[in-house]
């Protein structure tokens, strides 16, 4: 139609931040507290009994495993049961397209503003982790945030794809129980993937967090990124992003407009 | 005579089998107040959801402000405000906050928008609760914000969806109120409503639809006068046969019978003096029931 504008998109980022405000409490306990205790669960439960992964101390291997998995929890559960909400239940979807703003605009807001959210609790771990040592590269960390960022738009995009498809909240569970729980326990976010039988591990890299870990954690650990192999796996989140965004979007317009 | 604001040529929306909006001509002039009236699945608000952009049609030709919608720029998008049926405001902001981020999405500046806020409440009566959270107001003061809303970018087209269902009696007057001084203003209204009381005092010129079809259109008065003829008569039965033979326009509803005359004595002065009757002018309902009969609709 006429392009997508930022600016567009940065108005319906602005709109979830001002609600977002408005209920920081519940906000923060979900999105700061929740990956804490994870954090510390792992880190002091899993860490006295697990060895060193791959070579690497196991705090300093679960920080960087908890900022991505922190980063799609947060992605996935606003672009999905939150955006559905403002879809189906406050039909916030219907008043935004009633004005300037386009579909790609607010889809693209929407994955926007998942990802900023989800950055805040990836600082968080960040941050508590760090300062508890598990940071051996706070250089490398701060290199990290980017990519974090990007690949936290991609999996705010695969949650809009399924809220595209949803017709009500338990629909999500399918999207939680065989998308995102596989991410976080069968892609190297609390273990290495060494330790699956090799077809398993292989499965593994068809997801898109083993792939963002492989970037992550090499630089939270100060190990370096080797360019051709980094560009491979950024090119794998690119695409996690551009597809799932395009078929969310036409999907969405279908329903929305037809 | 100037371009009209809309103008929908066989305008056709199939939602699968069922034809929601079957072949509608629809012109609006700039400047008047429109109401378009019909059942429940009249295809009222798929009419207004296809002007808007966000429904698109199956056939037919529609221009909004001489353009299809969907092709409508981002400035001309301002150019329409929209009240729709359910109140979509956000319940967890506040008045101010809902108008400023509703001005966001049309691109406004903040300068204007500091400007037009505190226009716009005081203009909807709404200026001691420009703090409140939205969740917190009566449905009477949704509503007026969510007409305040639509009028954020001051479009000069506002269609507004069943603006008053809903409302007691004095919400309803003071919404009248201001959507005339709307009109006043030189915008053009395009309403829905199932409260003809409200097609007639607000509307120049009314459409009736049922079944996604034109059924009649034209002003209050003129419709009033061609289909119900000035003057309802209803006489309790037994009705004399004499009445019902000789070509007075009448139609039975139950246990009365009610007839449409242009001068009452027609009917009154040949009833036996023990008939119960009642005489009352003819006003845009018993033009609604009669194009559209009494039976009831789904939904």
């Amino acid at each position: 139609m006429h392009g997508v504008a930022l600016t567009a998109a940065g108005a319906v980022w602005r709109r979830q931040y001002l609600v977002w405000r408005k209920l920081i409490w519940s906000s923060l306990a979900t999105n700061v507290c929740n990956p804490l205790l994870f954090l510390f669960a792992f880190a002091f439960g899993l860490g006295a009994v697990m060895a060193e992964q791959e070579g690497i101390a196991y705090l300093a291997f679960v920080v960087p495993g908890m900022m991505a998995y922190t980063s799609m929890f947060v992605a996935s559960f606003e672009t999905t049961v939150s955006a559905f909400a403002r879809y189906s239940l406050q039909r916030t979807w219907d008043a935004t397209l009633a004005t300037s703003v386009t579909l790609e605009e607010l889809l693209l807001g929407e994955a926007l503003w998942a990802a900023s959210k989800a950055m805040l609790s990836a600082l968080c771990v960040l941050l508590v982790g760090g300062l508890w040592g598990g940071i051996p590269s706070w250089a490398g960390a701060v290199a990290a945030l980017p990519i974090l960022f990007g690949a936290a738009l991609g999996f705010a995009a695969q949650g809009l794809l399924c809220t595209a498809f949803a017709r009500g909240f338990d629909n999500f569970s399918y999207f939680f129980t065989f998308w995102t729980t596989p991410m976080f326990v069968f892609s190297g976010v609390f273990f290495s993937l060494d330790r699956f039988p090799e077809s398993l591990a292989a499965a593994a890299w068809l997801l898109p967090m083993p792939h963002l870990l492989a970037l992550v954690r090499p630089l939270t650990t100060g190990a370096g990124l080797e360019p051709l192999a980094a560009a491979g796996h950024g090119l794998v989140l690119l695409l996690y992003f551009v597809i799932p965004f395009a078929a969310a979007t036409a999907r969405i317009r279908r329903r929305m407009f037809d | 005579m100037a371009a009209p604001v809309i103008l929908a040529r066989a305008l056709e929306k199939r939602f699968g089998e069922v034809r929601a909006v079957a072949g509608l001509d629809l012109t609006v002039p700039a400047g008047i107040c429109l109401g378009l009236l019909g059942p429940n699945g009249a295809g009222k608000t798929t009419t207004l959801r296809m002007i808007m952009g966000l429904t698109l049609p199956s056939g037919g030709r529609l221009e909004v402000l001489g353009r299809p919608p969907t092709a409508l720029s981002r400035t001309e998008r301002r150019r329409i405000g929209l009240v729709p049926q359910d109140s979509n405001l956000d319940p967890d902001l506040s008045v101010v906050q809902n108008l400023l981020v509703y001005g966001g999405y049309f691109g406004l500046p903040a300068a204007a928008l500091r400007r037009r806020v505190p226009e716009l409440l005081a203009f909807m009566q709404l200026t001691e609760k420009a703090g409140a959270r939205v969740s917190q107001l009566s449905g009477g003061m949704k509503r007026r914000l969510v007409i305040a809303r639509a009028l954020i970018a001051e479009p000069e087209l506002v269609i507004l969806d069943e603006p008053t269902t809903g409302l007691d009696p004095q919400a309803r007057l003071l919404i009248w109120r201001q959507l005339l001084q709307l009109r006043a203003q030189g915008k053009t209204l395009l309403l829905t409503t199932h409260y003809m009381d409200e097609a007639q005092r607000l509307c120049d010129r009314i459409v009736l639809i049922d079944g996604g079809r034109i059924l009649a259109q034209g002003s209050p008065a003129e419709l009033i006068a061609r289909h119900v003829h000035g003057h309802v008569v209803e006489v309790t039965k037994p009705v004399p046969p004499a009445l019902t033979g000789n070509g007075l326009a009448h139609e039975d509803v139950g246990d009365a019978m009610l007839f449409y005359v242009a001068a009452p004595g027609a009917v009154i002065d040949r009833l036996p003096p023990e008939a119960v009757y009642l005489h009352r002018p003819a006003n845009l309902e018993d033009v609604f029931l009669r194009l559209t009969g009494r039976k009831l609709r789904e939904g």
